[in-house]
């Protein structure tokens, strides 16, 4: 019995053993082995190679070979999720039985959002680094040779801007300064200049190096903005500063010193800098007589707050006082016209954005404008104040990555109030509330990778002139192959007439322009080229009967007028080592009847040639990166009483020419030492002439040019960052 | 007895299956890389990391190997969707290990990918973006050798840049050859420090 109970017991160890086995042998045989396979194309059938195939939350994948087709083995079982990804494609996804994932014909679709995607882009420039072309860099603001650190100079080396140097304005495509509006994270600014007088150029108020990103609209602008005839000018601030540090500015007109927090979630920025230009026009006297040389005291601080959802608020607040007091030759004042201003300017700005989810994004914002004047001139005294405040909500929701939904409404508030004294003739006051409501929805579609258009309209409903306009916009944009496109935009704008008229008549239609745009772009490898042609119609311009507006003029809308022309941009970065340049061209035929033009004509502050070259150049060994641009502007029309005592616009100065260079010196990556001139040749440029109201003996009128103050303009200063960490660098200042 | 075996076989056959898909899959992983197949490799990479969804280490390498491909793309739109894709990695790396040094730098290395390709356009931002980077990963790791080497790098590509001399640096890099020569790594698959190279960065900078 002993036997078959061993036996037995042998058996059953055997019998175990081999259960262990076929379990162990189980537990492989059972994970059942599934082919997945397919062929991987794109929308017009041709293979993708080398996307990645794979079963989501799995190991189990596989590259696509040169014919697009994978297979590969799982041992994966139920329902799967498929995944294919490929750069610049969307990705797609399938969820199904593991055994249904055989065979499969996947069509990818191309990621519209890719940089070679087509760009709507008609009319605009964009500079920062995260536009997709580039027409300024970041630094370029403040290494443009001629622009002395201003972003407003730096945009006027762009095609569609006309050279008006005296003034210092942007004056685009025909159309007056006051036609371009300006806005700090989508809220409008104000008073976006310094203030100034005759024949000194202003500048922008904001320091560049607030800013991010810049988009220069010259026209076909988004529904989103309004208010403006001719351009618009988006600054974005910068979301959050990197790092605490202290910047120290010492210039030959001033001084500057910049300061950054963080603590937190919390971030402050503080700038301040006092310019005086008393010593300059010591060393080098210019043509005014100053009683007061320019001095002007700028605070600006930025506080940025990041809410723990990752939505943001920001809030901006600039603070600027300036005064001068000088005496400019006329030739109609023996002893010389006088002018002085005292000026004060306060501008707040909030704004707060969120993500909320599910694609939707809010942005709001508020900004408020205090801008006070005091001015002299001759024997009377005007007092100017300006309230003005924006709200604004913008919504934007992303259906998908090939449409995308913005609406939003805003609501403009201006209050002005002169107080005009004069020693004669007693006292007036002119004012008025100027509140103006808009709302606007704009669609962007991406029909494919190479097809896209953006559609809006915006409604504004103006309560001084108790009008409602409704002013529709369209672009559409096609590629036209790898690097190029082409782009046509169409768009119907309004804007108030001005505060100089408002004050004194408020019964008008809002003045409007029509803007038709065609443009071709190629864009490869750091080089950019693009054309642009355009028309744009003015229309309800406002008209007067006296030399000035006056409380008794006769005021109406019946002024009209076009520009058209063809503005060319070239950049290239790539063809001479080390160095950097762009060319731009406009030509522009215009001619308006408007104010108080007795014929249709082509206002003085148009130029019909304007060529802007920039070059820079970084020479290594010497530490330095110098610095070349070349202005050239075919003369401007001018009255000349002489020629036609009934004469109108009838003469042309001479062209305007100007070079200037610029050179920056890294002493250490912290201290950057800087000169410029502008206009090193000395040109003698005249932008018009002033005659004599009344006729000499020989009946000639008498003249004289209108000129810049000096013909050379020096600058040096000396840049200093202060920083725990020393990789922070000048080269922001350069 | 033979019922311990096979116990001790089936038991042990189970947990080497459940080690080896992701260690079979790193070691795949780094052998194609090896072998220069570097999409694949990074496919795999992006794999394993959707199939591990809690270790930071598979996205870590799949955006390292987007980095590295990156700095030799010469078309801007090509450049720009590579590093997107390694942001991407980056943040998933980035989440998963928050207050990581090692992510630190190589977000920092992505930085320069695009202060390479064009300097003027995105050396600002950059440069300020990489200079909180290194500070942060000081902070954290004062002592790792890969953190002492990438800054140091960084600061030599900076001098250069403004033509100066990078032997400041040099005693950086020493210290951290001597540092990553005594490391002890005790996760599988950590990063480790390339003595090798940091040797040849070192006689780069004594020149």
């Amino acid at each position: 019995m002993k036997a078959p109970l061993y036996h037995q017991n042998e058996k059953n160890t055997l019998m175990k053993t081999i259960l262990s086995i076929l379990l162990i042998l189980t537990s492989f045989f059972s994970i059942a082995q599934t082919t997945v396979s397919g062929i991987v194309t794109d929308t017009k059938g041709n293979p993708i190679e080398g996307t990645n195939v794979y079963l989501d939350g799995t190991y189990d994948g596989a590259s696509t070979n040169a014919k697009g087709a994978f297979s590969f083995q799982t041992t994966e079982n139920g329902t799967q999720t498929l995944v294919v990804s490929f750069i610049s494609f969307e990705t797609f996804r399938k969820t199904a039985k593991i055994s249904a994932l055989n065979d499969l014909k996947i069509k990818l679709r191309e990621d519209v959002n890719t940089l070679d995607a087509v760009t709507i882009n008609a009319g605009t420039f964009e500079a920062g680094d995260n536009a997709k072309v580039t027409a300024l860099k970041p630094l370029d603001v403040v290494t443009t040779a001629s622009a002395l650190g201003d972003f407003v100079g730096a945009l006027q080396t762009l095609p569609g801007t006309s050279t008006v140097a005296e003034d210092g304005r942007m004056f685009v495509r025909g159309g007056e300064a006051n036609e371009t509006q300006f806005f700090i994270d989508g809220i409008r600014v104000f008073t976006p200049y310094t203030p100034t007088t005759n024949n000194i150029p202003s500048r922008g108020r904001y320091s560049p190096f607030l800013f991010k990103g810049i988009t220069f609209s010259t026209g076909g602008y988004s529904a989103e903005y309004g208010q403006a005839l001719s351009s618009v000018i988006l600054l974005n601030t910068i979301d959050e500063p990197i790092q605490e540090k202290t910047d120290l500015q010492f210039m030959t007109v001033g001084v500057g010193v910049g300061n950054t927090q963080m603590f937190g979630k919390n971030s402050l920025s503080v700038n301040a800098s006092y310019i005086n230009l008393a010593p300059y026009l010591e060393l080098f006297p210019d043509r005014n007589t100053w009683k007061d040389p320019i001095q002007s005291l700028n605070g600006e601080a930025v506080y940025r707050f990041k809410f723990k959802d990752e939505s943001l608020l920001k809030i901006y607040g600039a603070f600027s006082y300036t005064d001068f007091d000088l005496i400019q030759e006329n030739i109609n004042f023996s002893n010389g016209f006088r002018f002085g201003l005292e000026n004060r300017n306060l501008y707040l700005n909030g704004s707060y954005k969120n993500n909320l989810g599910n694609g939707w994004k809010i942005a709001t914002g508020l900004s408020f404008t205090n801008d006070h004047s005091n001015i002299n001139i001759e024997n009377d005294e005007v007092v100017d104040n300006e309230n003005s405040a924006h709200i604004k909500v913008a919504v934007k929701k992303r259906f998908s990555n090939r449409f995308k939904l913005s609406f939003g409404g805003e609501y403009f508030i201006t209050n002005f109030n002169e107080d005009f004294n004069n020693n004669s003739n007693g006292a007036f006051n002119y004012n008025f509330n100027n509140n103006l409501a808009a709302s606007y929805v704009e669609t962007d579609i991406f029909f494919s990778k190479k097809l896209a258009s953006k559609i809006g309209v915006r409604a504004e409903y103006s309560e001084l002139l108790d009008e409602f306009t409704i002013s529709p916009r369209a672009s559409l944009s096609y590629k036209t192959g790898e690097s190029s496109q082409v782009s046509l935009a169409y768009g119907r704008f309004y804007q108030n007439p001005n505060n100089e008229f408002l004050k004194f008549y408020k019964d008008f239609t809002a003045p409007n322009t029509s803007h038709y745009i065609a443009n071709y772009q190629y864009v490869k490898n750091k080089q950019i080229f693009r054309i642009e042609a355009y028309y744009k119609k003015y229309n309800d311009l406002v008209k007067f009967n006296t030399e000035m507006p006056l409380p008794t003029s006769v005021y109406s809308n019946l002024g009209s007028g076009f520009a058209k022309g063809v503005d060319v941009f070239w950049r290239d970065n790539k063809n001479i080592k080390n160095t950097d340049y762009w060319i731009s061209y406009s030509y522009l035929d215009t001619e308006r009847d408007y104010r108080n033009y007795p014929v249709k004509a082509t206002p003085n502050f148009a130029n019909t040639h304007n060529l802007s070259v920039v070059a820079k150049h970084f020479i290594k060994s010497w530490k330095s990166q110098v610095g070349f641009s070349y202005n050239f502007a075919s003369g401007r029309n001018y009255t000349n009483p002489n020629k036609d005592i009934n004469g109108f616009l009838n003469e042309q100065t001479k062209n305007y020419n100007s070079v200037s260079l610029n050179w920056a010196y890294l002493l250490s990556q912290q201290k950057i030492l800087y000169f410029s001139v502008n206009n090193v040749l000395g040109t003698e440029n005249v932008f018009g002439y002033n005659y004599k109201n009344t006729p000499n003996p020989n009946g000639m009128f008498e003249r004289q040019a209108i000129t810049p103050a000096a013909d050379r303009f020096f600058f040096v200063g000396f840049f200093w960052t202060i920083s725990d960490n020393k990789k922070d660098n000048q080269l922001n200042n350069l | 007895m033979k019922k311990v075996i096979t116990f001790i076989v089936f038991v042990f056959t189970i947990q080497v299956s459940a080690q080896t898909q992701y260690d079979k899959g790193m070691n795949k992983a780094f052998e194609l890389w090896g072998a220069n197949k570097t999409t694949k490799a990074s496919q795999l990479f992006e794999r394993i990391a959707n199939a591990e969804k809690e270790n930071w280490l598979p996205p870590y390498y799949a955006a390292t190997i987007e980095i590295i491909d990156a700095f030799k793309i010469k078309e801007e739109p090509k450049l720009i969707a590579k590093l997107t894709k390694a942001q991407k990695f980056l943040d998933a790396a980035n989440s998963l290990s928050p207050n990581n040094p090692e992510i630190l730098i190589r977000q920092a290395l992505l930085n320069v990918a695009y202060m390479a390709f064009d300097g003027q356009k995105y050396g600002m931002s950059m440069s300020m973006k990489n200079a909180a980077l290194y500070k942060k990963a000081f902070e954290l790791a004062p002592e790792n050798p890969r953190v002492i080497l990438s800054k140091a790098e960084s600061d030599m590509g900076a001098a250069r840049f403004f033509g100066q001399s990078t032997k400041p640096f040099c005693k950086s890099i020493q210290k951290a050859i001597d540092l990553g020569k005594k490391e002890k790594i005790d996760i599988k698959y950590y990063p480790r420090f390339d003595v090798n190279r940091a040797e040849k960065v070192l006689k780069q900078c004594m020149k």
